[in-house]
């Protein structure tokens, strides 16, 4: 059933956000969990403390936090690390879209700010709070503003932790970031309409490090690889 | 002393950016357009894509070990649907490799 949103249900009081809070603590122990990795990793990567929070507190988004650790060196490859966290980021553009009836009834410095927590969990939380007819927007930012802070500890304490932990090659820690992304992979598997556009990218960046060292191979594997499927989707939507 | 590198800074401030960009432009560009299938097609597309384009070359000189770890993660997460068993698999399996092919 389609409900018709009038901007005068749409509220953004302290109740929403104590929703919001309430709603997706439960979920901000594995945004806890996820943090200490981070925090790990970037340790290993060579990143300090200050840029480990620097990082978490101003980029907020692990899955592309962790990708780009995987194209880090030094110095710093910054396209390559800029177009990882696009590309790892750019469902946010799809859910923000989502968010325009919702959010667009509020005045813009709540909308704006709501949005800078935008995260999976809290959105994918509040659209089934809005279905179900609850439309006090703060439940977006409240349930944001939980994980960023179980983020942000976390991410810390994992740093600390991974100065203890070390990284040994023979606990295969090396490949740690490697699996994740791996497993992110399988996560956004979607089945055969995805054979062709993954088989492009993988082939078009393989082919384009022989050709142009340094980590263009990302971008034009990207690329090629999207647009095939945004040609092979459109045309075929199964 | 310096606290972080200008390199390193520079990263994470486009990082940054890029992630507000996407948090926000979404919605923003809502208010004039709405999103074409072709080009939501475009979107959804590109993370499989990009992750595919940084793991390729990886897979393609990855020894033994290595092949097996990326198959354990594979599995591991497609069974468990969990990250964290994905990825432990994953790391088990090539210290496991390296273990007994005696290359540490």
């Amino acid at each position: 059933m389609e409900v018709r949103l009038n901007r005068e249900l749409i509220g953004f009081t302290r109740k929403g956000f104590r929703a919001g809070v309430v709603g997706v603590a439960a979920v901000a122990a594995s945004t806890f969990a996820f943090g200490i990795a981070f925090g790990v990793l970037a340790g290993q990567q060579g990143l300090s403390l200050w840029a480990t929070l620097l990082m978490s507190g101003i980029v907020y988004a692990g899955s592309a936090q962790i990708v780009a650790l995987q194209v880090w060196s030094t110095p710093v490859p910054l396209v390559a690390v800029w177009v990882a966290t696009l590309a790892i980021n750019a469902r946010y553009i799809l859910m923000g879209a989502a968010l325009r009836p919702w959010l667009g009834g509020l005045r813009r410095l709540p909308a704006y700010g709501s949005l800078f927590v935008l995260a999976d969990a809290n959105w994918a939380l509040a659209m089934r709070e809005r279905a179900a007819g609850r439309l006090d927007a703060a439940y977006l930012v409240g349930g944001g503003l939980v994980m960023y802070v179980s983020w942000m500890v976390a991410s810390g304490f994992g740093h600390r932790l991974g100065q203890v932990i070390g990284a040994p090659r023979r606990l295969g820690l090396d490949f740690m970031l490697a699996a994740f992304c791996t497993t992110t992979a399988v996560t956004l598997w979607r089945g055969r309409r995805d054979v062709v556009p993954l088989a492009v990218a993988a082939i078009t960046a393989i082919a384009s490090e022989h050709v142009a060292p340094g980590h263009w191979h990302i971008l034009a594997g990207g690329l090629a690889g999207s647009l095939a499927g945004a040609w092979r989707n459109a045309a075929d939507p199964t | 002393m310096q606290l972080i590198p200008p390199d390193v800074a520079a990263a994470i401030v486009g990082m940054g950016l890029a992630s507000y960009a996407c948090r926000a432009g979404g919605f923003w560009a809502m208010g004039f357009v709405p999103l074409t299938p072709r080009v939501q097609a475009w979107l959804e597309a590109i993370p499989l894509a990009v992750l595919g384009a940084i793991l390729a070359p990886e897979a393609a000189r990855a020894s033994p070990p290595e092949v097996a770890g990326f198959v354990a993660a594979l599995l591991a997460m497609r069974w468990s649907g969990n990250d964290f068993v994905g990825a432990i698999s994953g790391v088990a399996a090539v210290a496991a490799g390296r273990a007994l092919l005696g290359r540490p």
